[in-house]
């Protein structure tokens, strides 16, 4: 037996799985930085309410368009609300429907995917074909018609966001299954007689997992932003919630006035966040995902 | 080649279908009796038990979309609940504006992407490549309408002098120097999203092309560098940008729905996005549809122009 290799032990303890974890992180740097800059924006996300100085909602008129000071970091609107708190809280909302909208998404657009991908024939050649008709409408129109149709709330915003991002998700998933389905695991899983659900479930969805990471964080970014497009269209969460898309919409009649600090204040977050969400995509694409890694 | 725009115009025909339902059902399941938004302020329920089936609601649903579709057929999209307008002379009315806008917006997003991502490209890590990679993650990340916000205020309230007026629309044909003035800040909000994207993509497919052996032949037959990068490099890198340009119009028809708004300029999105509140579905559905058929004809035309660009792609078997 000499000269042979042995069998390796397939499961990582808690101390090599931390130094894989630490060496996986030293390799790929910017993961870092986006990681940090996620976390961040979900510090606040959960401890908004805690943070914020002031209640976002209170109207204090006597101190209405103050400019930006120690007392006030982003300065108050015209109600005397408080700019920096608005902008925190608003992060609930814009993160919310984020978070909420990609995890529609994910679900029935990876449900499809796998089915369309494993199954194949009329099924998939139906699921497909609904893809394209969703892709055939630009992003935002989709989500712009079906919100309005459903009507400007919260909710519908998640639930148009979410449909919005099924295709991306369907086609990826479906491509990459019809790249293992033919592979020598999955006909050995089916030669001892495993089901079609446990084949897609414990075998092939684990071989997919890393583009639909890389995805997911990405369509974060584009969640938040198209969350905040329907906020400033009315088509979001309604007044006095704040909301940042909303509160940009509702500072444009000062800019004449150059009150600039009430539109300032929920544009850097709604850049910040949609900024974190798409370096730390990036980054984990070029760490997960090399066969979609661009030279730029 | 034919054969090809013909077999893709025939797989598009179930997709429309498919969109033309979809669109239907959006309207049908909108909160609120359209006999009662197109009444205004008429409240009789024999009147409106006449315009119901003035407008085709009391038959059942599929009929109803038969209907709908024979007539969209024939280029009837209905009337608007509000003016009373016709909803495809209405979007005609305001094509111009939007197409104007929409064209400005990818003349600029596309020629700073090519000359900075070209420069970008052949002077790899310096200042210039440095600072279009960070524009271009910053460019993604920064909505549009964040961003018309800041150029209104800088130019039109903070600069002295007014260089841009913060809003509204002269037509090209009334006066020249006015339409220029006003198209600016809107095309340049509309185009920083995809130039972002473009730029980052004549970079990349520019330096996958400079790692080819023919460069390197081209190179050492003694050419110039200028002609090695225009004649051999360009003329392969364009390619995949060609596609992109193609996924930019539906970024551009959709943007324009935001940038409309904020520079009050009267296209097809601010036609939407006004008639949204006052629940005037037809228009919403009528500028829906417009958009997403022109954005599935030049979908259509990009892959036939990259078909035409690039001599390996097989007309048989490149499909949808």
């Amino acid at each position: 037996m000499s000269g042979t290799t042995l069998p390796v032990a397939l499961r990582l303890g808690r101390a090599d799985r931390a130094t894989a974890v630490r060496s996986f992180l030293r390799r790929n740097p910017r993961m870092i930085v986006g990681g940090a800059l996620v976390l961040a924006w979900l510090f606040i996300f959960v401890f908004a309410r805690a943070i914020a100085p002031y209640d976002p909602i209170k109207v204090d008129v006597a101190n209405a368009l103050l400019p930006p000071s120690s007392a006030h970091f982003l300065g108050t609107d015209d109600l005397g609300r408080d700019v920096f708190s608005r902008v925190l809280v608003g992060s609930q909302v814009s993160l919310r429907v984020g978070l909420i909208s990609v995890a529609i998404g994910f679900l029935f657009g990876v449900s499809l995917g796998l089915a369309a991908g494993y199954l194949g024939g009329t099924f998939d050649l139906l699921a497909m074909r609904g893809v394209d008709a969703l892709l055939a409408f630009p992003a935002l129109v989709l989500a712009i018609a079906i919100t309005a149709a459903l009507g400007p709330k919260i909710e519908n915003a998640m639930i148009a966001i979410g449909i919005v991002a099924i295709p991306a998700y369907a086609r990826l998933t479906r491509g990459q299954v019809l790249a293992v389905r033919a592979r020598e695991f999955i006909v050995a899983a089916r030669t001892i007689g495993a089901s079609p659900l446990r084949i897609i479930l414990w075998h092939i969805f684990p071989n997919v997992v890393n583009s639909l990471i890389v995805q997911a964080t990405l369509s974060t970014a584009f969640a938040i932003l198209a969350e905040a497009a329907l906020s400033f269209l009315g088509l979001g969460p309604q007044p006095p919630d704040p909301s940042w898309g909303q509160d940009i919409n509702y500072s444009q009649r000062y800019l004449p006035n150059l009150k600039w600090w009430m539109s300032v204040g929920p544009g850097l977050a709604i850049f910040s966040a949609v900024f974190a969400f798409n370096f730390l995509g990036d980054a984990l694409r070029d760490a997960l995902d090399p066969r979609l890694r661009r030279s730029g | 080649m034919i054969r090809y725009i013909l077999r893709r115009l025939v797989l598009m025909i179930p997709v429309a279908l498919l969109v033309t339902i979809g669109v239907f059902v959006l309207v049908r399941i909108s909160p609120g009796d359209p006999a009662l938004v197109f009444a205004g302020e008429e409240r009789d329920p024999a009147a409106l038990a006449a315009i119901r089936e003035q407008m085709g609601l009391d038959k059942p649903l599929p009929v109803q979309y038969v209907v709908w579709v024979t007539k969209l057929a024939q280029g009837d999209l209905g009337r608007s609940f509000q003016t009373h307008q016709r909803v495809l002379e209405a979007i005609t009315e305001r094509i111009p504006a939007t197409a104007e806008l929409g064209l400005a917006a990818l003349l600029f997003s596309v020629s700073v992407a090519l000359v900075v991502g070209i420069v970008s490209a052949i002077k790899r890590n310096s200042l210039v490549d440095l600072l279009s990679t960070s524009v271009t993650l910053a460019g993604v990340s920064f909505p549009s309408f964040f961003l018309g916000i800041v150029l209104i205020l800088l130019f039109a309230y903070v600069i002295p002098g007014r260089i841009f007026p913060p809003g509204g629309y002269i037509p090209l044909t009334q006066d020249v120097g006015d339409n220029l003035r006003r198209l600016v800040l809107p095309a340049v909000t509309l185009a920083t999203a995809s130039l972002a994207v473009n730029l980052r993509q004549v970079r990349s497919s520019l330096l996958d092309v400079f790692g080819h052996e023919y460069m390197r032949t081209a190179r050492a037959k003694g050419l110039r560098e200028r002609t090695v990068i225009t004649r051999h490099a360009l003329k392969n890198a364009l390619i995949p940008v060609v596609t992109l340009i193609g996924i930019q119009i539906g970024a551009i028809i959709e943007g324009a729905f935001i940038t409309e708004t904020i520079f009050f300029w009267p296209g097809i999105g601010r036609l939407a996005v006004t008639a949204i509140p006052s629940q005037d579905y037809p228009v919403v559905q009528g500028v829906v549809l417009v958009s997403a058929f022109s954005y599935m004809l030049t979908t259509l035309a990009v892959d036939v122009l990259y078909a035409w660009l690039d001599p390996r792609i097989s007309y048989e078997t490149a499909t949808a």
